[in-house]
């Protein structure tokens, strides 16, 4: 901009950047703590371990015993989390091509169907199917209660929202006339549909599917309720082990759970895209 | 020719019909049945009435503990609701502005880090805000703070978790809602004599007012419903309506009393919601805001 020239600009733009920092600052204070604490050789009371922020030392002998426990409930949310992901995203494609290209009576009450979930507050959402549960169960005797299933069917519902928005923004921003373009060109609709479409909302898909895989992986609030007792998710499980007992090895453990979603985000990016990412899972609410 | 495009306009429609019998199936079913669950007394052990009752509703309305805890968790999810917002513009905006390698690098950050459970991240504020730790001596060296301060169980103890909730989503978001704001029109309202403040107040802040407001509503909602800073952070002292309702679920087996709150919570929310909407609707077209 022509107008970055005037000096007080450079300075306000300055202030703007130590206002940036200052926010990521404050996102990360505590993951930083976290990761510190990770390599906290640990000091021992009573025959139990302590970790200590600044670390008194370097190790990373926590990265190499964890508790098989915590293992278990990471390798649970992370299948929960792609189970939530993909069903998402067989629900929320199909529901976004209907209601962009259907003309249909109720198209808008449908629309804002798909918008209910997230406007109903998590603990609400999680006595709601606890309860839904315990009633189908009296009723058929199929236990969904503290089950993987049930707790994927409840996370179905929160996660799919994303994935409809995001589909639905990118659909909304195709032009007509490309399908009209292969449709004259003699393409079936199926083809069509396949070569054309298709690719085009693949990215907003994916950036839909991340958030959805992000509200499944990182949810207490409905899980809690709703969480097998032999296979509790990973963030149940750390919260059971912060009010009860601290679990010496959960930092390191936080830390590579959080190295590897940087790793994806990467890849993500690389593949499809940042901006995309964004604009789907975005401002839809 | 019109059948046929009459034909693919029903054909695209039917795609909806799955989905949209699941998820409001699953609305309709949950909500029934935890509405109904709100209208039978509780009889210990988990066992309900069968008889139709307000006695519940009654109870939250005269007890001012109930009634306590809804204003506490109101106004601890609008004021960091409000903190967050603060917060999360001017970086937002400034981001969307700057280079797209540069506001990349960071959201990616951002969102990198809103992939750490809120447990851990709190278990990180506990550290951080320990008694013994570094950052309290320091506060305390300085006499910002005395000697007895503990950070959990206070209020900005859980206003700080639920920040940090909330932050990351902020961000994200209105990030996307500055995207979509062509920056031509800034710069044309700067080449015609605006200041860069006008500029701000005139044209940015108006265009991106329903964005702003439909993303300060999702994460109310979320704050409201919001549980593991309050219990992690809140040291028992801070009983917001989700501590309440996990309580009577889990401690004592009320599961119509937990519908109850619950309900009422989700009136709530609701009230706010479309008070909001309306509101802005009078500024700008109200399709904007809903869509």
């Amino acid at each position: 901009m022509k107008i970055g020239a005037i000096a007080g600009v450079r300075a306000r733009q300055n202030l703007g950047w130590v206002w940036v920092s200052l926010v990521i600052g404050f996102i990360y204070a505590p993951i930083l703590v976290v990761i510190g604490a990770s390599v906290d050789p640990g000091h021992y009371v009573m025959n139990r371990a302590y970790l200590q922020f600044p670390p008194q030392g370097f190790t990373l002998y926590w990265y190499f015993h964890v508790a098989p426990a915590l293992w278990r409930s990471v390798l649970v949310s992370v299948e929960l989390a792609s189970a939530v992901t993909v069903g998402a995203v067989l629900l929320g494609v199909p529901a976004a091509l209907g209601l962009l290209r259907g003309q249909f009576p109720g198209r808008n009450a449908v629309a804002a169907l798909f918008r209910t979930p997230l406007q109903i507050p998590f603990i609400v959402t999680g006595v709601a199917f606890l309860q839904t549960f315990n009633t189908v169960a009296a009723a058929s005797g199929i236990a969904l209660q503290a089950s993987f299933t049930g707790l994927c069917i409840a996370h179905l519902f929160v996660a799919t929202p994303y994935v409809v928005g995001a589909a639905g923004s990118a659909l909304a921003r195709l032009s007509p006339r490309l399908d009209e373009a292969a449709l004259s060109l003699g393409a079936s609709r199926w083809r069509t549909f396949r070569r054309v479409t298709l690719p085009l909302i693949t990215p907003a898909v994916f950036g839909g599917a991340m958030f959805a895989f992000l509200v499944s992986f990182t949810d207490v609030t409905i899980a809690l309720f709703l969480t097998p007792e032999d296979g509790v998710t990973f963030p149940v499980w750390v919260y059971g082990s912060i009010q009860n007992d601290l679990e010496t090895s959960m930092p390191a453990v936080s830390s590579m759970v959080f190295l590897a979603s940087g790793l994806m985000i990467v890849l993500l990016q690389r593949l499809i895209g940042m901006e995309t990412v964004l604009r789907g899972g975005g401002a839809k609410g | 020719m019109s059948r046929t495009h009459g034909n693919r306009v029903f054909r695209w429609g039917l795609l909806t019909i799955p989905p949209a019998l699941f998820c409001g199936g699953l609305l309709l079913f949950t909500q029934l049945v935890f509405l109904q669950a709100s209208f039978h007394a509780d009889e210990g052990l988990g066992v309900m009435t069968s008889r139709f009752t307000w006695a519940n509703y009654l109870e939250v309305w005269h007890d001012p503990d109930y009634l306590e805890s809804l204003g506490l968790t109101l106004r601890l999810a609008g004021v960091v609701v409000g903190a967050t917002l603060i917060m999360a513009w001017p970086a937002a905006y400034l981001l969307s502005r700057s280079s797209p390698r540069v506001a990349m690098v960071v959201v990616a950050a951002i969102i990198a880090a809103s992939f750490v459970t809120l447990p851990i991240k709190t278990l990180g504020m506990v550290i951080l805000f320990s008694a013994d730790g570094p950052l309290m001596r320091l506060l305390q060296d300085l006499h910002l703070i005395s000697a007895r301060y503990r950070f959990v169980g206070s209020f900005f103890a859980v206003a700080v978790g639920y920040a940090h909730l909330a932050i990351s989503f902020m961000v994200t978001m209105l990030f996307s809602v500055f995207q979509s704001i062509p920056r031509r029109l800034e710069e044309a309202a700067a080449i015609h004599g605006a200041t860069r403040l006008r500029v701000l107040w005139r044209v940015v802040l108006p265009l991106s007012l329903p964005g702003t407001v439909s993303a300060t509503l999702v994460l109310f909602n979320l704050l409201t419903g919001a549980f593991v800073s309050a219990a992690l952070l809140g040291g028992g002292k801070v009983l917001t309506v989700s501590l309440l309702i996990q309580r009577s679920l889990i401690l004592f087996n009320e599961y119509g009393m937990a519908a109850t709150l619950a309900v009422v919570l989700l009136l709530i929310v609701l009230l706010v919601n479309i008070a909001s909407v309306l509101l802005v609707a009078r500024l700008t077209p109200a399709s904007q805001v809903i869509a």
